[in-house]
């Protein structure tokens, strides 16, 4: 038995002749922190309404919860907590009311469900404002209130910070990592925001125009963004010359004229800068660099950058 | 089902128009109180009034636009804030979720009726046009319950269609259109639509004066014609309510 609490074989959706998501393997560990990442359309939010079992799936199958969800949905759906863009709820009604009808819906025994998840996500229980006057905030708020309150196993948040001014995106990423941190909870999460997912994912999951192009930790993509020393030096040839015959160095490239990286961090640069120099190279600069996820994002989507 | 049913009811708070709707059962009934003044009758026989207060144009025409409002009404928030994707992941059944809807249409219904009842025998009795009899009373509430009863069926493909749009412009039109023409079809033929069905049905046996059929009254076909009305609405929101996610 494996220990995914989501896993997705070969996924794929296809509207008409359009190919939302293409061959989509994902696997979302336990009580572990899940960020599925890419652009606007990509197809993140078709993967989670494909995973919730909400949309047909056109080939492929999802495990959730160790079940495929399909006519499984009255056991695996008590136990997932969603939010898939932005959450609606009656106008007519507070978020208190709101909430009392879904936890009536829901068969939530627990006393005091609603009044825990409002003071979770930071709204005010019993509160006489209507929905309707409720800002995109506070909306968005109430969609993770709805979805933690029956205290499920897996979460899955389909760009939850929508809509949040910067303290709220703070608040919400702090509670989410709360979430997973001291209770455990599996979450899945979406977003075409990257520095929010490097916050806050423990594994990632890229996807671009319905390819999943990576999968894996965070600490796996840390490695992978190579450390290097930039040079920028006057005469490039000459400079290579001296690396090559002096240093053995092969592993390097040249960035332009006066630009090289040294993947070779070890290296000693008061050696390097000193033959460089004696050898009538002027050294303009030379530092460490790291590729940031941003530049590693660009890489594999084939340039385009995101948020 | 029970808890979607309470739920439902939670959902009418502050919908003041679900409740401004009700006072059109007093519609008739005031109508009627008028006519009679204006005449001077005193004496009338009760069928009489209750003819214009409850048999005519409130179950023909009033009641069914009220119904087919509050179904509008009903399945108005979810389809437009997009609600229904929450609340299948509860998860709740769709079919559930429907006649849940339904039985709000049916309760809705007969206190409808039951208002327009009351009111009947007050504007009646009360300025002295009729004079009260127990018999004329239990005929009233009996015909005005089983009206309720059949009109909700008859309104079911409202409902249906109400379910499969996001807008709340063409449930509305629909039925304007559904109302008027199953008033209009009694004349052509009444096997053909619920409404003008249930009019046979409410007048099978030739009770209430006023009502004149022109086809012989056959209360099975007009059963018929609502059974097959309602399970072509029924499947029709299975399918629609499906794709709504």
């Amino acid at each position: 038995m494996n220990d995914f609490v989501i896993e997705t074989k070969q996924l794929t959706k296809i509207y008409g002749e359009q190919t939302a998501v293409s061959s989509v393997n994902l696997h979302v560990k336990k009580g572990r922190i899940y960020g599925l990442l890419g652009r606007n359309g990509a197809g993140k939010t078709t993967i989670m309404k494909m995973i919730l079992g909400l949309i047909p799936i056109t080939s492929g199958e999802v495990d959730v919860l160790g079940r495929n969800i399909k006519g499984q949905e009255k056991r695996v759906y008590p136990r997932i907590g969603a939010i898939i863009e932005t959450p609606g709820f009656y106008p007519n009604l507070t978020g208190t009311e709101n909430l009392e009808i879904f936890a009536k819906l829901r068969g939530t025994a627990a006393p005091h469900a609603v009044e825990n998840a409002l003071k979770v996500v930071g709204l005010p229980y019993k509160d006489k404002k209507l929905f309707s006057k409720y800002s995109l905030g506070m909306k968005q708020r109430l969609g993770i209130a709805n979805a933690i309150l029956h205290d499920p196993e897996l979460l899955i948040l389909d760009e939850p910070t929508n809509g949040l001014d910067p303290i709220g995106i703070a608040e919400v990423r702090d509670f989410i990592k709360n979430l997973s941190v001291e209770r455990g909870k599996t979450i899945l999460i979406s977003s075409h925001i990257l520095s929010e997912i490097s916050l806050l994912a423990d594994d990632i999951g890229i996807i671009d125009h319905g390819v999943l192009l990576e999968e894996s930790s965070m600490g796996e993509l840390e490695k992978k963004n190579r450390k290097y020393i930039l040079l920028q030096v006057s005469d490039i040839p000459k400079a290579s010359l001296i690396l090559e015959r002096q240093f053995s160095l092969k592993d390097y490239s040249v960035q332009d004229d006066h630009t090289l990286r040294l993947y070779d961090t070890a290296l000693d640069m008061g050696e390097i800068n000193k033959a460089l120099v004696t050898q009538n190279v002027t050294v303009i600069s030379s530092q460490l660099c790291n590729d940031t996820l941003e530049d590693y994002f660009k890489k594999i989507t084939g340039g385009e950058g995101i948020a | 089902m029970l808890k979607l049913i309470q739920t439902e009811f939670l959902k009418l708070r502050r919908r003041k128009l679900v409740w401004i709707m009700m006072l059109a059962a007093l519609i008739m009934p005031f109508f009627a109180l008028l006519y009679f003044k204006y005449f001077g009758n005193v004496g009338v026989e009760p069928i009489q009034f209750y003819k214009w207060s409850a048999f005519g144009y409130t179950f023909l025409i009033i009641l069914p636009f009220v119904l087919g409002m509050l179904c509008t009404i009903l399945m108005h928030d979810e389809n437009q804030h997009d609600m229904l994707k929450q609340l299948w992941i509860v998860p709740i059944s769709k079919m559930g979720y429907f006649f849940s809807k339904f039985f709000i249409v049916l309760i809705y219904s007969i206190c409808f009726m039951l208002i327009t009842a009351v009111a009947s025998v007050m504007f009646s009795v009360l300025p002295g046009y009729v004079a009260f009899e127990w018999g004329s009373v239990i005929f009233l509430l009996k015909k005005c319950l089983e009206i309720g009863f059949i009109a909700a069926f008859a309104m079911l493909p409202i409902l249906a269609i109400a379910a499969s749009q996001k807008g709340y412009i063409l449930p509305v039109c629909i039925t304007l259109i559904y109302s008027f023409l199953g008033f209009f079809i009694m004349t052509v033929n009444m096997y053909l639509h619920p409404l003008s069905s249930m009019a046979v049905i409410i007048a099978r046996n030739g009770d209430i004066p006023g009502i004149v059929f022109t086809q012989a009254v056959n209360v099975p076909l007009a059963f018929l014609c609502i059974c097959v009305w309602n399970i072509a609405a029924v499947v029709l929101a299975n399918i629609t309510l499906g794709r709504r996610k």
